[in-house]
């Protein structure tokens, strides 16, 4: 059994943010995550600090939160933040008084905005719709979520938090009507563990509900899907939104060597079932089009989806829903933190770890905002620049990674899963999207003995699966062509039948 | 410059080389004209031609009416099938195998491969779980891991060797080397293992294969054979190299790594195409034209959002649906609806969607030839290269 004071469940950005929060305060803590960090909406959004001006229109106060949180994060995360700045286009049609609006408002909330005619525009960025009206230049910045998470985590684990990735919560014990602690059951040997604390802590985002409800309880919220596309290169080094009211696909962001495209908004109810549908390519494609010509023959390398738990309001549709964030106090020791957004990822973290230290009379202050994240030193050989020192025994010839780095992040982490060493190396995110490099991935993990050679063939076809479900919706051109050398390779040269 | 052939071909490869070898040896003046090395060059080298039961020729009656391989007809396949083996003996470079038994080879993760005819150097490849097999591996090779295959023949052990190299061509170029190739030799011979076979991954040389084959086998005194890798694959870079040697052997003119710049029409004939070049345009003109640029892969087929294409000349191509359906949900089930795109032919190999009467088409840009369900790549594109060259041989 593990004794902790605070056990959080959910390692995403909220999740990572307040282990690391809790930990520079002093408190133990436990975080459980049924995945790999990251594993939900924050591994699958646009990978955007806002700047706020995407609801600088509609909702000031998530505008505000954002600025603020953006500033921050520029400051103390400069390894896994890229300064892209931010531009919103205004095309032939789009409303001038949303312009306006647009203007006054970050002038109020404090967002800096440079006015750009539309040739100083295409200087920034050449591929833009040369018929633009007009260009507002905006300190958005590309961040990347699962660095992110891991620099938070690296805090919590240099003062002895305990991290337990692939385990599921699945029973929170209850005593004298309060909650008391959790089972959770790790995936890869069912074997159950018992974590006992005086605060548990639902940091579970779209899964809050299910959560909550293990406790007896609920939270009100509302599962809006988001899908995004991946593009084979950057056709933008500034993150690119429409100046219009917030819509289906107008915002594209430079992520490493790709741009990230979405998203789209749709209402779902099981956020363990969803997928990406063709039509929501198009409805992308369509609009992203309209800002970036060269987007429609752009060679799209993968789909992917996420799902915001947002804060349950009646009659509202995604798009108008606040992406603030509340913290519902259940009453008997169980805390759910929900909605909010990557950007308040911290802000969001320090509100709860504030309400931690109120329940155990405790004063220290927050200084999450003043210390850089720990460990980014460590994880530079993840940026392309440094990627590209070695080319020797290169395992991964998209992203660059070699054999040894592999070896090295598999042995630090004693993972048993792919999806670990992707997240940690960018194996397999690139045009083949793990065609090559996750056979030899797997052969490699065999040979350090982490894993059996029957596990990693059945690790291989569901990771062959799972990726063809998120290429599949935009498959033509050149992906379909890449594509049909992938199918060729698994089921024509090794014969790789499905396991049954 | 311009240059005047009997028959032009468009695409250099499996289909497009049998049909200009078919041609050549009728005595005809063959170009070929190819953008690039094939996706032969991918393959195994080993000649898939129906992975269903023990004849595949006999599994070819129960394929759909429209599959290509009915225009062609099991007699025919079975002597261009002999062709081949004729032509590839004849480069050193023999296969084995009988066009009417299907055979298993073993794959790098250990699984069987289901095909006809095979190298040599794989003629021993099988998967029997009762026969002692001792993979060898190499020291850090990147795409071969012998455990997938030890975990799933108990029956099977390995050794490792260091070659100094870590990919597929690097460590088959050392085995061209005769002292790296002594080396082997007497180190495997110093290596305790138990009565059986000797597998290694595809590595026995880029191009004389078949001379480090025999020398290790007789070195050893056992059963050797090469299990396929993932490209870029020595067998199918051997077959490809054969079959090109094949070519200019017999006076085929190649133009390699060319792409086709315009097209020259006259009512219902093509009468030449030009090429790109650096520097200057050749135009090439044909009494017939043959078309095998393969499916998507090789790019003879083009799929925009909404629409697929032929890209040389356009021809009208064969669309199985809106691209929802393009593809199932499950990797695994072969069959995806977008195989069955690409160019409908009448008897002769012309397409019935365009008139032009002096173009045939062959190979796996062949409407409904669904390659990967039915396991029938380099089979179909032999089969049907023959086939096209003899219906427009006749005509010219």
């Amino acid at each position: 059994m593990i004794r902790t004071d605070v056990i959080i469940v959910g390692g995403g950005s909220t999740g990572c943010g307040i282990a690391r929060d809790l930990a520079l305060r002093g408190i133990p803590h436990c975080l459980i995550e049924k995945g790999d960090f990251a594993a939900g909406a924050t591994g699958a959004c646009h990978g955007l600090l806002h700047s706020g001006g995407r609801y600088v229109v509609n909702d000031p106060e998530a505008a505000a939160e954002c600025i603020a949180e953006n500033r921050i994060l520029r400051k103390i995360g400069r390894k896994c933040v890229e300064q892209t700045g931010g531009l919103f286009v205004r095309l032939p049609g789009d409303s001038k008084r949303f312009r306006d609006l647009f203007l006054k408002g970050c002038e109020e909330i404090g967002i800096a905005t440079e006015e750009l005619s539309p040739s100083r525009a295409l200087d920034l960025v050449p591929k833009l719709n040369p018929s633009l009206e007009e260009a507002i230049r905006v300190p958005d910045c590309s961040i990347d979520p699962f660095r992110l998470c891991m620099l938070n985590i690296t805090s919590s684990q240099k003062r002895g938090g305990q991290i337990l990735t692939h385990h599921r919560v699945i029973e929170i014990i209850r005593e004298h009507g309060r909650c008391v602690g959790v089972k959770a059951r790790e995936e890869a040997t069912s074997e159950v563990k018992e974590i006992r604390g005086k605060i548990i802590i639902n940091a579970t985002g779209a899964w809050g509900d299910q959560v909550a409800r293990l406790a007896g309880g609920s939270v009100p919220i509302t599962l809006s899907k988001g899908s995004l596309v991946v593009t084979n290169h950057r056709i933008t080094n500034m993150v690119i939104n429409r100046l219009r009211p917030s819509s289906d696909g107008d915002i594209v962001v430079p992520n490493e060597a790709v741009c990230l495209a979405g998203t789209t908004s749709m209402t779902v109810t099981d956020p363990d079932r969803i997928g990406v549908d063709p039509a929501e390519v198009d409805i992308i494609a369509t609009q992203v089009q309209q800002m970036l010509p060269d987007f429609g023959t752009t060679r799209l390398i993968r789909t992917y989806a996420g799902v915001r738990g947002l804060l349950k309001a009646d009659g509202e549709n995604g798009r108008a829903i606040s992406r603030g964030f509340r913290i519902i106090d259940h009453q008997d020791g169980l805390f759910t933190i929900m909605g909010g957004k990557l950007t308040t990822y911290r802000l969001m973290a320090e509100k709860m770890t504030d309400s931690v230290m109120a329940v155990f009379g405790l004063k220290t202050k927050c200084r999450t905002a003043e210390l850089p994240l720990e460990g980014q030193e460590e994880l530079s050989g993840y940026p392309l620049s440094s990627r590209l020192k070695t080319l020797e025994g290169i395992v991964c010839e998209c992203e660059l990674v070699t054999a040894d780095t592999v070896e090295r992040v598999a042995g630090q982490i004693g993972t048993r899963h792919i999806g670990d060493i992707q997240h940690r190396t960018r194996l397999g995110m690139g045009p083949c999207q793990g065609g090559f490099c996750t056979y030899r991935a797997l052969g490699i993990m065999q040979e350090m003995g982490k894993m059996t050679p029957e596990d990693s063939m059945r690790v291989l076809g569901e990771f062959l699966q799972r990726r063809f479900k998120g290429i599949k919706p935009a498959l033509w051109g050149d992906q379909l062509r890449e594509e049909q050398l992938v199918e060729y390779i698994y089921l024509g040269i090794l014969n790789m039948e499905q396991e049954q | 410059m311009n240059a005047i052939y009997d028959v032009v071909i468009i695409g250099g490869g499996m289909s497009g080389m049998m049909a200009a070898i078919t041609l050549a040896e009728k005595g005809k003046k063959v170009a070929v004209i190819s953008k690039g090395d094939p996706v032969c060059c991918f393959s195994t080298g080993c000649i898939d031609v129906l992975a269903d039961g023990d004849d595949p020729l006999e599994g070819i009656g129960s394929l759909p009416d429209n599959h290509p391989y009915h225009l062609v007809g099991e007699n025919a396949i079975a002597h261009s099938l002999e062709l081949f083996k004729n032509i590839m003996f004849e480069g050193g470079m023999p296969y084995v195998g009988d066009a009417h038994i299907n055979r298993k080879v073993l794959t790098s993760l250990g699984r069987c491969k289901i095909t006809c005819l095979v190298p040599e150097t794989m003629e021993f490849s099988d998967c029997d779980p009762d026969e002692y097999i001792h993979v060898i591996s190499f020291y850090k090779m990147k795409d071969f891991y012998p455990q997938y295959i030890t975990s799933r023949y108990p029956n099977a052990g390995y050794s490792v060797f260091d070659p100094g190299v870590i990919t597929t061509p690097g460590i088959a170029e050392k085995f061209e080397n005769k002292t790296f190739l002594e080396e082997f030799i007497s180190w495997l011979g110093g290596l305790d293992i138990p009565e059986g076979k000797i597998a290694l991954p595809a590595v026995l040389g880029r191009s004389l294969a078949g001379k480090v084959y025999h020398e290790i086998s007789a070195g050893c005194g056992r059963k050797v054979f090469e299990i396929p890798t993932l490209p870029p694959s020595m067998p199918g870079l051997r077959l490809f190299g054969g079959l090109k040697k094949a070519l200019l052997r017999r006076g085929v003119n190649l133009y390699w790594g060319r792409g086709i710049y315009s097209v020259e029409k006259l009512g219902n004939r093509i009468e030449a195409v030009t090429l790109d070049s650096a520097g200057r345009t050749t135009r090439v003109e044909g009494k017939a034209f043959i078309l095998a640029t393969g499916s998507f892969i090789s790019g003879g087929l083009y799929a925009s959002m909404d629409t697929v294409n032929e890209t040389v000349f356009d021809l009208p191509a064969f669309l199985p649906g809106a691209r929802e359906t393009w593809f199932n949900d499950d990797f695994f089930a072969s069959g995806h609806e977008i195989e069955k795109a690409g160019i409908r032919v009448d008897p002769s190999f012309r397409s019935v969607d365009a008139e032009i009467e002096n173009l045939y088409v062959c190979g796996s840009i062949l409407a409904f030839s669904e390659v990967m369900k039915y396991r029938c790549g380099h089979g179909m594109a032999i089969a049907t290269g023959v086939a096209a060259a003899n219906a427009c041989g006749g005509l010219v």
